[in-house]
């Protein structure tokens, strides 16, 4: 693995690929709306302020919705100093550091760009992990605002929520525009479409979104030099961590525990569908840059 | 599962899987790695837990495994000792300085009680490295088992803290950096620990 900071050309180009497909159904479907009767200044202005709103507030509006409280300094000095420490090494800014009362233990990362970023931990994560642990689990969020993939999901994700709100909404948007087409093809139709779309920026998205993951664990790699360091978080947080035996080796034999062979989840459909790749293939990952590094 | 496993356990039979000792010698090439780097040095120190069906059947293996041990320690001028622990399992004990006796003493042993029919009985042998101290910490450094499961023919690592818990991180570590070179239990709810190792 290289130590340096570079580049992450695949994640670049996917990034680059989705905005390109998005906005080509993305276009397809307003011009297949207006086709069909819905005012075009209508939607532009719609369209328009929503876009503005969900890119100037989205990190407010994310903080809003999952109950985040900034922290200052003195608040959270130990948080405070990791991240210090590692956007030094990671040469960003410093972004804003959030705490979210909750047990579940969690972290992500908000805001439109390196400047406007917000960081955000559980205080389930902080009981939880060892300093070494949470050094990783802060630089993969600081990779994300490095990677600047949440500006590109933030827009992705709202593509995908708004073919989704035609979808649900499409009889109140037909009746909107229905002076030049009074028959209830025209409607099915754009219902159709915009299913269509959903779907496809769904998918896409998600994919991306997996792809960013992976992306902003090898970027955690490199910041901390300790694949392991974020393995191990990972197993904690998942919960592999204590799927390890505590009871004795000779206590358990008797009872032929020893032979019994459980079965660890394997692979299935809904992977198609999960925003984060499986914890196995995350882990399996971080294990190989581990050993490259050795 | 086996078919003959299958008919084994409709008809409530139930057999001991044999032992798999040939893997234990990944651990002469393994410790070179260990010790290079992780800073992980081997104590001189191994042995081996089984567990001898019967009082006859426990005095005879005693007895035939201390005539074994002053044989193969002769030639490698190997210390060891018989222990017996709280739950019944005996221990063969090995120290020598040398890396390569160890391991030789502890395949001899292995091969020879699975000789004399042991080998269901042979529960693990266990190797000793011990973790350099960590800067600005005075105290020693951690023991670091690693566990050979003969019925599963792999190892898998065992970092006991105080308190009977254990440093689950470095064990995933250890994870990580050997899975090349030794054969390592991949499921982790196999991974059981030995409180109070004699060793």
């Amino acid at each position: 693995m290289k130590r340096k900071w570079e580049r992450d050309l695949g994640l670049q180009g996917r990034m680059i690929f989705t905005m390109f497909l998005l906005a080509a159904v993305y276009l397809f479907f307003l011009a297949f709306l207006s086709y069909n009767g819905t005012p075009p200044v209508f939607m532009m202005l719609f369209v328009g302020s929503f876009m503005a709103i969900q890119y100037f507030y989205s990190d407010r509006l994310v903080l809003w919705s999952t109950g985040a409280q900034i922290v200052s300094e003195n608040e959270a000095p130990q948080l405070h100093g990791i991240i210090t420490r590692l956007c030094a090494i990671a040469d960003l800014p410093k972004p804003k550091v959030a705490i979210v009362r909750t047990q579940v233990p969690n972290a992500f990362a908000t805001g439109r760009n390196q400047n406007n970023a917000v960081v955000a931990v559980t205080t389930g994560i902080l009981d939880k992990l060892s300093p070494a642990e949470l050094e990783a689990v802060l630089a993969h969020e600081l990779t994300h605002v490095k990677n600047r993939d949440m500006a590109v999901m933030t827009i992705a994700s709202f593509i995908s929520t708004l073919a989704f709100y035609f979808v649900r909404n499409i009889i109140y948007f037909g009746g909107m525009g229905g002076d030049r087409r009074k028959d209830g093809g025209g409607i099915l139709l754009v219902w159709l479409v915009s299913l269509a779309v959903w779907v496809v920026s769904f998918l896409l998205t998600r994919a991306l979104s997996r792809y960013r993951e992976y992306a902003a664990d090898r970027g955690a790699a490199v910041i901390t030099g300790q694949p392991s360091n974020l393995a191990s978080a990972l197993m904690k947080i998942s919960g592999v961590m204590s799927r390890v035996p505590s009871e004795d080796l000779r206590s358990v034999e008797g009872m032929n525990a020893f032979f019994i062979i459980p079965a660890i989840s394997g692979s299935s459909i809904m992977d198609v569908f999960s925003t984060h790749p499986s914890v196995e293939k995350r882990i399996a990952k971080l294990e190989k840059m581990q050993q490259d590094l050795g | 599962m086996g078919l003959r496993d299958f008919v084994d356990a409709i008809l409530g039979k139930s057999t001991l899987p044999k032992a798999k000792s040939e893997k234990l010698f990944a651990m002469s090439t393994a410790s070179i790695t260990l010790e290079s780097n992780l800073g992980l040095k081997p104590s001189g120190s191994a042995g081996i837990c089984f567990k001898p069906i019967g009082a006859s059947a426990y005095e005879s293996a005693r007895k035939e495994i201390q005539e074994l041990l002053e044989y193969s320690s002769k030639e490698t001028e190997t210390e060891f000792r018989l222990e017996k622990d709280e739950f019944n399992f005996l221990w063969a004990i090995f120290k020598d300085p040398d890396f390569e006796d160890l391991v030789a003493n502890i395949h001899l042993v292995s091969e020879t009680l699975e000789e004399h029919g042991f080998g269901g009985q042979l529960l693990c042998a266990i190797y000793r490295f011990d973790s350099e101290p960590e800067a600005g910490n005075s105290s020693r450094g951690k023991a670091v088992y690693w566990i050979y499961n003969f019925k599963q023919g792999t190892y898998y690592p065992f970092v006991p803290l105080s308190g009977k818990q254990r440093d689950n991180p470095f064990e995933f570590k250890l994870r990580a950096e050997m899975e090349r070179e030794m054969p390592i239990e991949e499921n982790v709810e196999k991974w059981y620990p030995l409180w109070g190792i004699p060793f």
